[in-house]
């Protein structure tokens, strides 16, 4: 049934509709087609002008629902277990303003609950809400757990009590929201310590990275990684909440002891304040004072100390430093500014930040790795070893030393004086040794000769890094001589441990190998990581880089500075009741116009199988002649070795004198002679390893000034002490020409020295 | 004589018209098409959220709607063709009218439940209807029915106004009582195309119909934007603000107006690219979009599906749209032929807003995609339509 025959039938109502409505629907069919089209056309506009646009505000804009969990940092251990450093569970109080205003009247109740349980000021909470009325996430503080489960037991209890009471009360009483107040958690760096081995631990930025000494060092082993709670879609299309646990960090277990450690900073703190403006006003005891205590055996570091040290809890804290301290570290620390007058406000406020800051700086380097200086006559056991080993000395050689040595040649020639003026007389190699005799120790260099001192030199690691284990150590590399810059003035004080920079553990980790049959050992510091469930990942065996010298003259070494402390220059430093080994040293800090001495004593303990070696420096004393620093630096090593021998289970071998047992006592120390005996050990072998009673002293041939009655020295005129033949002016200075003018012999000094040194 | 003649035709036609057939399979496949990407879009958009107990709850409660409907569909096509034109009978379809304007009224009453602040469900028992798609139906069936009753009377003035003022009294009522704007515009749409295409007048029509659009449509403007000029925005009733949302989108003063259903719909469709992110990795579904399963399905569709997925959803609502107009045209009596033609503009209208919203074509206001969007009284009642167009298509089958 066509169109064309209803309209040839004389149209019924009905066709004549049915046609009408055909007409109509034809136009609206193809209306409704071209709308199709241009919807399709229109989505696909959308995506061609605005798609890629559209793409990243899609993933902009996802808030992923999801939380970091923090992750441990890893602790650290000594060598017993105790804790040096750890991260602590703590917890941020998050305020939801934008909730608390949601619900108005239980704002009050809820500042009464954070004031009363975690002590938060009602006030400051409630102008926060009112000044951030949409902020949803503000941290208002942190808490421990202790305080968070306060809170919230406080919480639950109070609300309960306001739903009991509700339910009989016609107007309802406000209960605490919530809601308005979480908890997010954190760790909080904790060094129960204190300052306990700050140098060496370091301490941590608020951000958690490392800074300085094992913090930096191993910050990839002691950071972790953050997980995460989140929730995602499943294939299925359901939204699963999943948490990747937090990664926690190693845990460093040092060879640190801290009884020794604490031991050691006690000490050097006990100097400080026995020494502070004794002879500079308002100055410290020393610019620095450090300690090292090693393992010979392993190169592993029982303690490492240095004064003065700061608070890792609190880096940036130095109150318990005065003004004038401050002004000192700022100092060394490189601050050159001083106030004027006229200055504004801000301008001395910039300063005043910047002193602070450099006094922090200069606190937080650990003098023990990370400045260098010159080591004096500690270094003589070194020449003299490596002569031993070259063959070009023998044990019992002897010496002549007139009291100084010229060498060189017409405008070259030099003259080097030692410290006994009048000269020791004919000594042997121990002698020399003991009396640290200057002269004896050029003749051996001259011996010896440069290219051979140089070998030895740089296989007792000087000018090259220990690569101890810890973060700063210094590159000494520049600050030592070569075959070509070495002449033969360099190549004397050389001998004797002047002319070239050394830091402190470079020097006691080429002292361990002297004293322990010849190895030298890597030093470190950490012995054993550990995962945090405490499955060992890696243990830290003690690494031996070399043999410097021979067994044999090991124990020649060994027996030359059991000779020092015996009869020798370091006869202070032996604690009471035992029997020790070592070299005292003083430099001379020239260069810098004004004299300064760095002070030292190197030794080993116990004397007959020497098990630790400690190093002793005093870095610019504040005593008014090197005569008192020296001493001091050997008293400072007998009262630390006093106290740690016992606790190593090192035991007395010598008698005790009277004034020494009552010394012992009043330190509540017991005498461990007798315990020594019990454990089988005869005493008759003890004895037999006791001191040789010196050989005939060397004559020397003194001159006294007629009007005074003070010996003078034959080449300049210099009054002497007459017992020891030093000088009693204390800016005489060894190196003096044959008329007793001082000449300047080309030393580095700290600061070329740091300016050499790239990463400072 | 004549209706001697004619009584015999209708007897031998009524023979034909009750012989059972295929029903109409362009109609049905793309029915069928429609449905399947209904439910994959509507567990997609739904099946994340909080219950996952329960997750198909949405998908679970769609497919019963729509076997519901595919029950209906195969009831009335099995009826006879008188079944049908009884519901165009004028008593019947009065009180049917009447019947469906009375739920409209029920929202008054405690079974009105309201969404968003809207009072559009009434609520018996388990069972959640929106009047505002039964009087959809109902005035489809009725102008049908009124139309074919008695032939000329519609190109009378008396007869033209009689059927306008039943389409107006119906589309007012569900925007004043439901406050339902779009359900409104789609009901008075419905009736006034139906009208129009019964009527041999074109011009004053279109000319009417038109000066009444953009009169329409330059007020609202005019209203909004004097608002927006004096500053005085927040005073707006929502639907004006619509419009200035309509116009711009980003602008952050909206954001919370509404303006972020409209725009993350955007982001969804421009993300999705020529073929999507793949069905089910939408990312703008997760609480981004409100009403993703619903008025804005199409956005979701346009994000996993892309634009192919898109135009396979236009083409097969196309199909569908087509294919009614074409059994319009088969039709043998003006009764069936109007009751094809409404359903198709019913499909069509109801399309093209929600597209348009989406798309941000048109001010935004809630209108479903037929026969995807997830809701169970548009779904029943679009396929009943659909019942009825095949059953007139049974009819002119020979």
């Amino acid at each position: 049934m066509t169109d064309g025959k209803r309209k040839k039938r004389r149209r019924s109502p009905e066709a004549s509709m049915m046609t009408t409505i055909t007409r109509k629907i034809i136009i609206m069919a193809v209306l409704m087609v071209m709308f199709f089209a241009f919807l399709i056309f229109r989505t696909w506009t959308i995506m061609r002008d605005n798609g890629e646009r559209y793409k990243k505000r899609v993933l902009e804009q996802q808030k992923y629902d999801s939380r970091a969990i923090p992750y441990q940092r890893g602790a650290i251990l000594d060598r017993n277990g105790t804790l040096l450093a750890y991260s602590e569970r703590v917890y941020n109080v998050i305020l939801d303003s934008a909730m608390a205003m949601n619900y108005e009247d239980e704002i009050e109740t809820t500042l009464n609950a954070i004031n009363a349980s975690m002590g938060f000021d009602k006030d400051e909470v409630r102008t926060y809400i009112k000044e951030h009325p949409e902020s949803q996430y503000h941290i208002m503080g942190t808490v421990t757990y202790e305080q968070k489960e306060e809170y919230e037991a406080y919480l639950k209890n109070y609300n309960a009590t306001v739903t009991e009471e509700n339910k009989t009360r016609e107007t309802k009483l406000p209960k605490i929201n919530e809601k308005t107040i979480w908890f997010e958690d954190q760790f909080r760096r904790t060094y129960p310590g204190g300052s306990l081995a700050s140098d060496v631990i370091g301490f941590t930025t608020a951000d958690g990275r490392g800074q300085y000494g094992l913090e930096e060092y191993y910050d990839d082993m002691l950071t972790g990684r953050n997980g995460r709670e989140y929730g995602y879609l499943t294939a299925e299309n359901a939204l699963e909440r999943t948490v990747v646990p937090a990664e926690n960090g190693y845990t460093l277990v040092t060879t640190l002891d801290s009884y020794i450690q604490r031991v050691c900073e006690e000490k050097l703190r006990e100097y400080d304040i026995a020494h502070t403006g004794e002879f500079r006003e308002n100055e410290m005891g020393a610019d620095n004072t450090g300690v090292i205590v090693m393992d010979i055996h392993s190169g592993e570091l029982l303690a490492m100390a240095s004064y003065p040290y700061y608070d890792l809890n609190n880096p940036k804290d130095l109150s318990m430093y005065n003004d004038m301290q401050v002004d000192q570290l700022a100092k060394m620390g490189g601050w050159k500014d001083e106030f004027l007058e006229g200055e504004t406000k801000e301008e001395r406020e910039e300063k005043e930040a910047m002193r602070l800051e450099k006094a922090s700086q200069s606190l937080w380097k650990n003098f023990c790795i990370a400045q260098s200086y010159e080591p004096g006559s500690v270094c003589k056991t070194f020449t003299v070893a490596a002569a031993l080993d070259a063959g070009v000395i023998h044990d019992g050689d002897s010496f002549d030393c007139r009291g100084y040595l010229t060498f060189g040649e017409g405008s070259k020639a030099t003259t080097i004086r030692c410290h006994q003026r009048y000269g020791d007389g004919v000594i042997t190699l121990k002698q020399a040794v003991e009396k640290s005799c200057n002269v004896a120790l050029m003749l051996i260099g001259q011996k010896l000769g440069k290219d051979q001192f140089l070998k030895y030199q740089r296989n007792f690691n000087f000018g090259l890094r220990t690569n101890i284990d810890l973060a700063g150590e210094m590159r000494t590399s520049s600050l030592v001589f070569n075959k070509n810059n070495m002449g033969i003035t360099e190549l004397m004080t050389s001998t004797f441990g002047q002319g070239f920079n050394v830091t402190m553990i470079q020097n006691i980790s080429a002292y361990a190998s002297l004293v322990n049959g010849g190895y030298y050992y890597q030093p470190h510091v950490v012995k054993q990581i550990k995962d945090s469930s405490g499955a060992v990942v890696q243990n830290i065996e003690p690494t031996i880089v070399r043999q410097v010298v021979s067994e044999s003259v090991s124990r020649l070494m060994i027996d030359y500075c059991i000779g020092v402390v015996d009869e020798g220059t370091g006869t202070r430093a032996r604690p009471a009741g035992y029997r020790i080994g070592g070299k005292t040293g003083t430099a001379e800090r020239s260069g810098q116009g004004k004299r300064d001495y760095t002070v030292s004593f190197m030794g080993f303990a116990p004397a007959d199988d020497p098990q630790i070696a400690i190093y002793v420096v005093i870095d610019r004393p504040n005593t008014a002649s090197q005569e008192n620093g020296t001493r001091n630096a050997c008293i400072l090593c007998k009262d630390i070795l006093t106290e740690i021998l016992p606790y190593l289970h090192i035991f007395m071998t010598e008698p005790l004198t009277a004034a020494e047992r009552k010394e012992l006592e009043e330190k509540g120390l017991k005498d461990t002679l007798s315990m020594n005996s019990i454990s089988g050990e005869s005493i008759s072998e003890n004895e037999a390893s006791a001191p040789v009673p010196m050989e005939d002293k060397p004559e020397i041939k003194v001159l006294i000034d007629d009007k005074t009655g003070y010996a003078i020295d034959p080449l300049n005129g210099e009054y002497l002490d007459p017992e020891t033949g030093a000088p009693i002016d204390d800016d005489s200075s060894i190196f003096q020409d044959e008329n007793g003018h001082p000449i300047e012999i080309e030393v580095l000094t700290d600061e070329e020295s740091e300016k050499l040194d790239p990463r400072e | 004589m004549e209706e001697e003649v004619r009584r015999k035709k209708a007897g031998r036609r009524k023979r034909a018209r009750d012989r059972i057939v295929l029903p109409d399979l362009f109609i049905l496949g793309a029915l069928f098409a429609l449905m399947i990407i209904g439910a994959v879009m509507i567990y997609s958009t739904t099946s994340y959220t909080t219950d996952l107990n329960n997750q198909s709850q949405f998908l679970k409660k769609q497919l019963i709607a729509e076997l519901l409907g595919l029950g209906i569909i195969g009831f009335i096509y099995l009826m006879p063709y008188e079944f049908i034109r009884w519901f165009g009978s004028k008593r019947i379809r009065v009180v049917m009218l009447a019947g469906a304007l009375s739920t409209v009224f029920l929202l008054m009453t405690p079974l009105g439940k309201s969404v968003n602040g809207a009072t559009r469900w009434i609520v018996l028992g388990p069972l959640q209807v929106q009047p505002a798609e039964i009087v959809k139906i109902a005035i489809l069936v009725y102008i049908a029915g009124f139309i074919a009753e008695k032939k000329d009377y519609i190109n009378t003035k008396k007869g033209f106004f009689h059927a306008l003022a039943v389409t107006g009294l119906s589309a007012g009522l569900v925007y004043k009582i439901s406050n339902n704007l779009s359900s409104a515009l789609i009901i008075g749409g419905i009736g006034v195309l139906m009208i129009f295409s019964a009527t041999k007048d074109w011009a004053r029509q279109i000319i009417g119909y038109s000066i009444i659009l953009v009169a329409g449509v330059w007020f609202m403007m005019a209203k909004a934007h004097s608002a927006q000029a004096a500053g005085e925005v927040e005073n707006l009733k929502f639907r004006y603000k619509r419009i200035l949302i309509w116009e711009d989108p980003t602008n952050p003063d909206f954001y919370y107006e509404g303006a972020f259903q409209t725009l993350q719909g955007l982001y969804a469709i421009g993300s999705g690219g020529v073929f999507g992110k793949g069905i089910g990795k939408g990312i703008q579904k997760l609480d981004k979009i409100p009403e993703v399963h619903n008025d804005m399905i199409y956005s979701a569709i346009c994000e996993e599906m892309g634009l192919v997925g898109a135009a396979v959803v236009l083409l097969l609502l196309g199909t569908m749209v087509l294919r009614c107009f074409y059994l319009a045209l088969r039709a043998r009596d003006t009764y069936g032929m109007l009751l094809c033609t409404g359903v198709m503009l019913h499909i069509a209208i109801q399309t093209i807003l929600n597209v348009m919203v989406v798309t941000n074509t048109m001010p935004n206001t809630g209108v479903s995609l037929p026969f995807i969007s997830y809701g169970g009284s548009s779904v029943l009642f679009l396929m009943a339509e659909v019942g009825l167009v095949l059953r007139v298509a049974r009819n002119s089958s020979r």
